[in-house]
């Protein structure tokens, strides 16, 4: 760290304007990482490829009831730390995760945790809306019937039905759901997948760039529908889209090169960003 | 006045977009604002050299050149809704164009306060009794008045040209001294003693001496903007002293 960016306070940001003006571009993250009450809690955690390392002593807290947007250029290391969050990279040959990531309080990467069950309290939402080659009902009710979730036909028609209504789209649906999830529309598959994701009881879910397949409408509803979801779960989203940040999250988190630059209030980033690096990329004069 | 010369290095806030028609868009923005600037620099001056030096010709020109701020700042207000929809500007972006805007208001009330006192200019010629030659003492006053209060507005000119914070401070200390100078014109102005002037004269020259100290206080105004844009603090209503003294403690 050098000496100017030792000037950065790293729980509080405390980075000048003039600071800013003399062009300071410190590696340190500036803003407040950590909240008060998290659902997941992270520490310096790294992620090597191999010998390549994607991610750089990353500290970032998830509140509960909270969108937390994490942006920047691509190969920045955002996807990369989302999919940390519920060990998708455990399926990565050569990928390593060091560094401490909880979910209420418990290690994530604790050896004697099984990842299946993880990735339903985490779920996780991709960038193409990716239903299973079954019926609408089938691709909600998968996840419950092997995680076993429900104890009869009875109650598992109430949860997908909960699910479907849950992500919107129970009214579309309803008089079809025996027939194929991809001969929806890409806005009702994206749905359906989070429907999908949805059943399982997630505290967590992960979205990845949810919306780069959608049209303006389709986009439009779910980000509506991540606004209502947010009253129950806690939702951290990658995305392209510096609208959709703003629009969406309550908190943004800009990565660069596989660091954490800057954290903090999704309003705050936008009207008056701290470290030059996220001013560039977020007004666009990212080189 | 403040030594532009001591101001902090500011980068240029508006340009380095990779997409560099954004870049032109804000600076077109930026030039209506300081082609306004300019136009009401002149419309000040002619307009006290309507007041003054009873320059009837003066006044009529300035009436006649209001019109060009007014569609300059029509053309402001285009822009600003050009670059929001183009562009959706965030961070520094957004001040700018959120500030462009309120800069042009101000720039553009300034240039009526002018007009404000050429029709003054016109109806003191036109008044009973007209009144041929300001008394000495109330030239000065009216000329020393104008001199802080234009010098505040081209300052807060030059301020956003390159969103100079130091400047901007620079006419918040220049604040005092306006204030003064317009309490000075009041006194003159209400002495009793004044036998020369009618009631109705008194009332045209305190209208000017007003719009004229305005013009000083829009100056103010921008200033704020520009330390908007640059710092992305809202100095609006905050003590301009603590202010001041913050700010340049820190360089500026």
């Amino acid at each position: 760290m050098n000496t100017m960016a030792e000037a950065i306070d790293k729980t509080t940001g405390a980075m000048s304007a003039s600071e800013l003006a003399g062009g300071i571009h410190s590696r340190a993250t500036v803003g407040d990482f950590t909240v008060a009450d998290p659902r997941m809690s992270c520490r310096d955690v790294d992620v090597w490829y191999g010998s390549k390392q994607a991610i750089k002593g990353v500290s970032l807290d998830i509140a509960q009831n909270e969108v937390l947007s994490m942006i920047g250029p691509s190969g920045c290391g955002k996807s990369t730390f989302l999919r940390c969050l519920n060990r998708m990279n455990d399926t990565i040959d050569g990928c390593r995760v060091t560094g401490s990531i909880r979910l209420d309080g418990q290690d994530i990467y604790d050896r004697s945790l099984d990842p299946v069950p993880l990735r339903a309290r985490v779920g996780m939402v991709f960038q193409k809306p990716n239903p299973f080659p079954k019926s609408i009902y089938e691709n909600v009710a998968y996840g419950p019937r092997i995680h076993g979730l429900t104890n009869n036909r009875t109650e598992l028609d109430a949860l997908v039905e909960s699910s479907l209504r849950k992500a919107g789209l129970w009214e579309e649906v309803k008089d079809r759901l025996d027939q194929p999830g991809t001969g929806l529309s890409g806005g009702q598959q994206q749905r359906l997948c989070i429907a999908r994701t949805i059943a399982v009881s997630p505290e967590v879910i992960l979205m990845d760039e949810p919306c780069s397949a959608l049209d303006p409408i389709a986009t439009a509803i779910v980000e509506e529908l991540i606004d209502e979801l947010r009253a129950n779960y806690s939702i951290a989203i990658v995305t392209h889209s510096m609208q959709q940040a703003a629009r969406v999250s309550q908190r943004t988190a800009y990565f660069h090169l596989g660091d954490l630059i800057e954290v903090g209030e999704t309003n705050d980033i936008f009207t008056n960003p701290r470290h030059k690096l996220t001013e560039d990329y977020i007004t666009g004069r990212f080189g | 006045m403040t030594d532009t010369n001591a101001s902090r290095p500011v980068p240029d806030l508006g340009g380095g977009h990779t997409v560099r028609r954004y870049d032109e868009e804000l600076a077109k923005l930026r030039a209506i604002i300081l082609e306004m600037g300019e136009h009401v620099v002149g419309q000040t001056q002619s307009a006290l050299a309507a007041l003054v030096d009873r320059e009837e010709s003066q006044a009529y020109r300035v009436l006649d050149r209001e019109p060009q701020i007014d569609y300059l700042s029509l053309d402001a207000d285009e822009e600003v809704f050009r670059v929001i929809v183009r562009r959706q500007p965030t961070a520094v972006d957004l001040r700018i164009v959120l500030a462009m805007s309120k800069i042009a208001g101000d720039v553009e009330r300034a240039g009526d306060k002018a007009t404000s006192i050429a029709g003054q200019a016109l109806e003191l010629k036109g008044l009973a009794g007209g009144l041929d030659e300001l008394p000495e003492e109330l030239k000065q006053s009216f000329r020393a008045l104008y001199d802080r209060a234009c010098c505040m507005f081209e300052q807060s000119i030059q301020a956003v040209a390159h969103f100079d914070v130091a400047l901007s401070l620079g006419i918040f200390e220049d604040e005092p001294p306006l204030c003064e100078a317009g309490k000075e014109l009041r006194r003159l102005l209400g002495d009793e003693e004044r036998s020369e002037l009618t009631p109705r004269q008194i009332v045209c020259l305190l209208t000017s001496a007003h719009a004229l100290e305005r013009v000083g206080r829009h100056a103010s105004n921008i200033a704020e903007q520009v330390i908007y844009v640059a710092l992305g603090q809202d100095v609006r209503y905050r003590n301009r002293e603590i202010l001041i003294e913050t700010l340049r403690h820190q360089g500026y």
